[in-house]
């Protein structure tokens, strides 16, 4: 069953041009020149019930502001959302007692307080039984595994117990939908980890996920379906096996030498940046050879001081989407 | 219907006990008013004294009601003040406003539940420890003459203020700077709310003016109904008109309250943060 | 010398950034002045409605609130950020970068922080201070340097308070309404002594010398200062390095903690 239902959807902004310094300031008062931004630019899509699809994008992409719009945080310019039979912007009040949403750069938790206490606040504002509130609260902090954390003051946590916490304050109301707009941005790997696991989970119970992020890990770990969005636009809407026959199973290593390197290859890696005669990196296709091989043999060809391996940036994702 | 009224209850209760607990943290600052307060009456007590000398009367008001009314504008500054306008401000300033529209509370209900819990800290921590000290170091007589219609005054003026300040917070939404309409807003309250200095003190025309402004009503007129006036300022209402200007002065600003959150959230959906 | 030199230089800053955001810099000084001489009318709907402090005529209560607000302004340019400053740093935990320079502590808060924002003050001040002592008869030049010695001594009294309070922010780590209680004690200061019982003015002239701040520089100005008032330029030094001393105190016990 579709949960989601995005058709033409466009949001655009009007900025205006501002002067800076004092005469520039006044002049811009009495007539100021408009800008028109088209942060998102005509996006149809469709997301079913159960399922975890991740929209990604490089930064300013757009895809903030289409999760605010499918939240009903913002109204769209033109086209459709329909979210379970909800306009989200126009039924907000009713439309947000159905959903959860987790905005990475802004808490809902009270600084001075234990979180504990900020969710007994929510369950009240979203009229969650006592009953329920029990069952729900213990079973996500045995998930999460924040059974004493939720007691501290939250001003006290980690940054990663924190954003658990944000988890199990959007989740209480067992919403069918939730929003995760770049959940683990700054987290450390064990947060970021755990993290994933809880939504695998959730999902497996039936809750719907879309989480926008910039790292491509969180999609790869979780998401059935893949959105990519750049410049407003939609550049690629499939499965993430889809993604991945298309780019292939590839990593970048990053070698810094003792000695010039002047070949464009090195034991079949195709050698895509050099910074200096010593920084080079390296694209490995690991369908083709394992990566240990491909490391394995690479002292034979060069010698070098330092190494480290990496996903594909996405900002080179797009270019090859584009390309293909 | 009782049960919608019953789940605002709640969720009111909840809100304003997470805020009394948020702040109870910080309640030795509170402190501070429980010196403070009384050292301002203190400074008062003696320009007055020496002011009234052998006049019976000034600004209409005799000698121990002047004092009783600066005792009651500061309780009533404990029971009533809050800071409304600042903390949306910065909601929207900061962008954290988002996390407000996705949850099914309206944040003005929301930002009035915080109140009642902040200031019922205020109740216990300044306003009880200062009518102690004026009643019983001081030895002034606190207690209200018409109880029902002080009580309502106040309740009115605590709505007044929160609305007032809902309003000019909200301006947030369409001025970056809207720190400057605060402080001027501050500034022109400190003037004629009555905090400074009876409004019955000003020529008639400034206290005719004031009627239609907001200032009187958050400190003025309770502290007058408090002290039992009879007939307040150049216009010499009585206790229940002074009252009921009072309510009609709420009601309008509630409503023009609601009208600029709407536009103001057709704004902030519109345009985002 | 040098530190003098280093004074002078973050004056130039000062003023040169005022300069660059010179709408912020009026406007900022503009309320600040507009928010300090609210006070005084007060005085002047009292004299309105017929009434007096007595003894005193209402441009003799305006020449000690006007000499007042002057004071205040010298005081809070000079010193007036330390107080926050202070606070901030504690409260965030960025205390060490004002230990990291190689400069006494107070002096360097005191120096990067120049506050431009009460300028308008002590000018706005000043001018009333002028139209006040025009109304009022004035005792001629041997008051006028009485004046300027009680001036200085009072303003030296404003900078300890400021410094005393900046010291106990040190120890109430967070309270922001710490300068509340520095308010409310300056009231004393604001009017005619003689209204208050005898055990207060002992207190204003002599332990926290807030007369010195406004009544007794402006009595100098009016030719009736009673000479034993003099004596209270003691107290004000005596305060004033209580002030430093108790603040470098805080500094060598929050070196001691470390934070």
């Amino acid at each position: 069953m579709t949960a989601i239902k995005v058709e033409n959807l466009v949001k655009t902004y009007t900025t205006y041009k501002r002067g800076s310094g004092f005469k520039e300031t006044v002049k811009s008062f009495f007539k100021r020149e408009k800008v028109q931004i088209n942060a998102v630019d005509d996006i149809s899509f469709e997301i079913e019930q159960g399922s975890i699809c991740g929209i990604l994008g490089p930064n300013g992409a757009g895809k903030s502001t289409a999760i605010k719009m499918l939240c009903g945080a913002l109204f769209p310019t033109s086209g459709n959302i329909d979210v379970m039979g909800y306009s989200p912007a126009r039924d907000r009040m009713k439309y947000v007692q159905r959903i959860g949403a987790v905005f990475g750069q802004r808490s809902q938790l009270i600084w001075d307080i234990p979180p504990v206490d900020s969710f007994a606040m929510n369950k009240a504002i979203y009229g969650i039984s006592d009953g329920d509130y029990k069952r729900r609260l213990d079973e996500m902090t045995e998930l999460f595994d924040v059974g004493e954390v939720i007691h501290k003051p939250t001003r006290v946590l980690s940054l990663g117990e924190r954003m658990k916490c944000e988890f199990i304050m959007a989740m209480l109301h067992s919403p069918e939908i939730v929003f995760l707009d770049e959940p683990t941005i700054g987290l450390d790997v064990i947060a970021k980890n755990k993290i994933r696991e809880v939504v695998s989970e959730m999902n497996s119970k039936g809750t719907t996920f879309i989480l926008t992020t910039h790292d491509l890990e969180d999609v790869e770990q979780l998401a059935d379906n893949v959105i990519i969005i750049n410049h407003g636009k939609k550049v690629f809407d499939d499965t993430l096996s889809g993604l991945k026959n298309i780019l292939g199973s590839k990593k970048i290593v990053e070698l810094t030498l003792t000695e010039p390197f002047g070949g464009s290859e090195i034991n079949g890696a195709k050698l895509i940046g050099r910074d200096n005669e010593l920084n080079i990196s390296l694209e490995v296709d690991t369908e083709k050879q394992p990566i240990t091989d491909f490391l394995k043999s690479l002292t034979d060809h060069v010698s070098f001081k330092d190494i480290s391996v990496r996903e594909l940036p996405m900002d080179m994702i797009i270019t090859r989407i584009y390309s293909e | 219907m009782m049960n919608f009224l019953r789940h605002k209850f709640e969720m009111c209760k909840a809100v304003a006990f997470v805020t009394y607990k948020e702040w109870s943290a910080y309640r030795t600052h509170s402190l501070v008013s429980v010196f403070v307060g009384p050292v301002y009456f203190v400074v008062q007590y003696f320009i007055w004294t020496a002011v009234y000398g052998d006049s019976s009367t000034l600004g209409g008001m005799e000698f121990q009601q002047t004092i009783r009314y600066f005792g009651a504008s500061a309780l009533i500054g404990y029971l009533t003040m809050d800071f409304a306008d600042w903390n949306l401000q910065m909601l929207v300033q900061s962008g954290k406003f988002l996390t407000f529209t996705l949850r099914p509370m309206h944040h003005r209900f929301f930002a009035l539940s915080q109140k009642i819990g902040h200031r019922v800290l205020g109740f216990f921590f300044e306003f009880l420890p200062c009518l102690l000290i004026f009643s019983l170091l001081f030895g002034l007589d606190m207690i209200p003459q018409h109880m029902g219609w002080t009580v309502l005054s106040v309740a009115f003026a605590f709505l007044m203020n929160f609305y007032v300040n809902y309003c000019l917070g909200m301006t947030a939404f369409y001025f970056v700077q809207a720190n400057g309409i605060r402080v001027v807003y501050q500034l022109l309250g400190n003037i004629f709310s009555g905090a400074l200095i009876p409004l019955s003190f000003f020529p008639e025309a400034v206290q005719r003016i004031m009627m239609f402004l907001p200032f009187q009503y958050t400190n003025y007129i309770p502290a007058m109904v408090w002290t039992g006036s009879s007939s307040i300022g150049e216009m010499g209402l009585t206790i229940p008109q002074a009252v009921l200007y009072q309510g009609i002065a709420v009601i309008f600003t509630a409503l023009l309250s609601e009208v600029i959150y709407r536009s103001s959230i057709k704004r902030f959906t519109a345009v985002g943060a | 010398m040098r530190y003098l030199k280093i004074y002078m230089t973050c004056l130039h800053t000062a003023f040169s950034r005022a300069a660059a955001y010179r709408l912020d810099f009026v406007l900022g000084n503009l309320i600040t002045l507009l928010s300090n001489i609210i006070f005084p009318l007060v005085t002047v709907l009292i004299y309105a409605n017929g009434a007096k402090f007595p003894g005193w005529t209402m441009w003799e209560v305006l020449l000690i609130q006007s000499v007042f607000s002057m004071s205040n302004a010298v005081a809070s340019m000079i010193c007036g950020s330390i107080l926050w400053v202070t606070m901030d740093h504690v409260q965030s935990g960025r205390f060490e970068t004002v230990l990291l320079k190689p400069l006494s502590p107070l002096f360097y808060i005191a120096a990067a922080n120049f506050d431009t924002g009460s300028i308008g003050l002590f000018l706005g001040g000043l001018a009333m201070t002028i139209i006040s002592a025009s109304f009022t008869k004035s005792s001629g030049a041997w008051g006028i340097i009485l004046f300027l010695l009680l001036f200085l001594s009072g303003a030296a009294v404003m900078c300890g308070l400021d410094l005393i309070m900046a010291a106990i922010s040190f120890k109430w780590v967070g309270n922001s309404r710490i300068p509340e209680i520095f308010e409310s004690i300056k009231e004393f200061g604001k009017y005619p002594l003689g209204i208050f019982p005898k055990a207060v003015q002992v207190m204003s002239a002599l332990i926290i010398p807030v007369a010195v701040v406004g009544f007794f520089p402006a009595s100098a100005l009016l030719g009736r200062l009673d000479m034993y008032s003099l004596l209270s330029v003691i107290p004000c030094m005596l305060f004033f390095i209580f002030g430093i001393w108790l603040y470098n105190r805080m500094i060598k016990a929050y070196e001691g903690v470390g934070g």
